[in-house]
């Protein structure tokens, strides 16, 4: 089980992603993007889980995941 | 927008959703009111040509846009007439006016002059069985009549804030599910993309740039929380109820002019017009605002629908009975017009 970070463009997504993982059992938080990435403002959910089942669980729900990074 | 701010404004769209029967929640667009809602949904649709058809009890926030689009020669549309009480009537007249080019029909909830209701589920489904889009304008039964756009089919339905869902003046809705067809209507900050010039695609931000309107859906979260809780079948019921026994006793003075038959749950929402003897609708609801009785008087926007039931010249006073009505208002109120009907 590692950390991942979803990068996401809408604050409505995020809370919906955010909303779906728990309910499925997974720890998730959604705090906004310091890294300045390049589309400009995001939000970013946090998520304890294997990258791919989670991805599956966003992308399933219709969200748009622009990037997903992995916790150093 | 801070995360506490934007988890609040999540929640009113997920209760809304709820309402609404609507899918998903990110396809639930706060707007100014129910007039911007139908605005979005109509222009996007007629943008692209086409043929309309609406209800000849339409308020103008339905038939402007739509006669605004046919003077740029990008639509055409037509005027179902309806038929108080008499769905099936009502929508063998829609069938009729089902053209090749129909792309859209669009009807009210309920006219928001004489409370004579539409049969929308049926008016969906018949949309449905050419192939043609949806659009339920609620502004007079949202939060009193059930819905459920998953089930019914209905592409896009729009409500006022204010009315039947309990909230503030300022905030409307507009709930679809076929979001691909709409097009934004304001452009600028959605708070997402930010260093993209382009108008970021996907709902709800591409049709809310600007600063949301945040106490405005604090306070429509609230209503449409009380609404979930009662439950919009009681509502009704208790609407019905206090607009029959309002109707019963206005129907005994002689010189008071209704317009419609008795309301009646299944066909009627709790919205009551009339005229005291000789006066217009705006002299009516004068004398009565001189006695403490909030009504609307004159045309209500919606000259379709004076136009159908002949009071385009004369308009009339309209009684609106909301949740919070009790049988000891509507019964000083009976009082008041009875007495008034000895003056005029």
């Amino acid at each position: 089980m590692k950390e991942y970070f979803f990068l996401l463009s809408s604050i409505t997504s995020a809370m919906k992603g955010e909303e779906i993982l728990r309910k499925k059992g997974y720890r998730a938080n959604i705090f906004r993007d310091t890294k300045m990435n390049p589309y400009g403002c995001g939000y970013v959910i946090k998520a304890f889980g294997e990258k791919e089942k989670l991805e599956n669980v966003l992308k399933s729900a219709g969200i748009r995941i622009n990037e997903t990074r992995e916790s150093r | 927008m801070g995360m506490e701010t934007a988890k609040t404004v999540f929640k009113c769209r997920e209760k809304a959703s709820e309402l609404f029967g609507l899918s998903n929640p990110e396809n639930l667009v706060f707007t100014k009111n129910c007039t911007e809602a139908l605005n979005i949904v109509l222009m996007s649709i007629g943008s692209e040509g086409g043929h309309f058809i609406i209800s000849d009890l339409e308020h103008n926030s339905v038939l402007r846009p739509l006669f605004e689009l046919e003077k740029r020669g990008k639509i055409s549309f037509s005027v179902a007439r309806t038929f108080e009480a008499e769905p099936e009537k009502t929508v063998e007249s829609f069938r009729k006016l089902i053209r090749s080019d129909t792309k859209m029909i669009a009807a009210t909830g309920s006219s928001n002059v004489f409370g004579i209701k539409l049969p929308l589920e049926m008016l969906s489904e018949l949309a449905h069985e050419h192939g043609i889009l949806f659009l339920g304008d609620l502004a007079q039964t949202a939060g009193s009549e059930k819905i459920n756009m998953k089930e019914s089919g209905m592409d896009f339905v729009c409500a006022p804030g204010h009315k039947g869902l309990l909230g503030p003046m300022g905030t409307g809705i507009l709930a679809a599910e076929r979001p691909e067809l709409l097009k934004p209507h304001l452009f600028g900050g959605t708070g997402t993309y930010s260093l993209v010039p382009r108008q970021p695609e996907g709902l709800p931000e591409m049709l809310e740039s600007g600063t949301l309107n945040v106490p405005g859906i604090c306070g429509l979260s609230a209503g449409i929380e009380k609404i979930l809780e009662t439950g919009e079948e009681n509502i009704a019921k208790k609407e019905i109820r206090l607009a029959k026994m309002l109707y019963g006793e206005l129907s005994k003075i002689d010189n008071i002019t209704l317009f419609t038959k008795i309301p009646e749950k299944e066909t009627h929402s709790a919205v009551l017009s009339f005229v005291l003897g000789d006066l217009n609708g705006e002299e009516t609801a004068a004398v009565l605002s001189e006695k403490g009785v909030a009504s609307r008087g004159g045309f209500h926007c919606a000259s379709l629908a004076h136009h159908k039931m002949g009071t385009e010249k004369r308009g009339t006073c309209r009684l609106s009975i909301g949740p919070m009505n009790t049988q000891e208002e509507i019964l000083k109120l009976i009082g008041i017009i009875k007495s008034l009907s000895k003056k005029y």
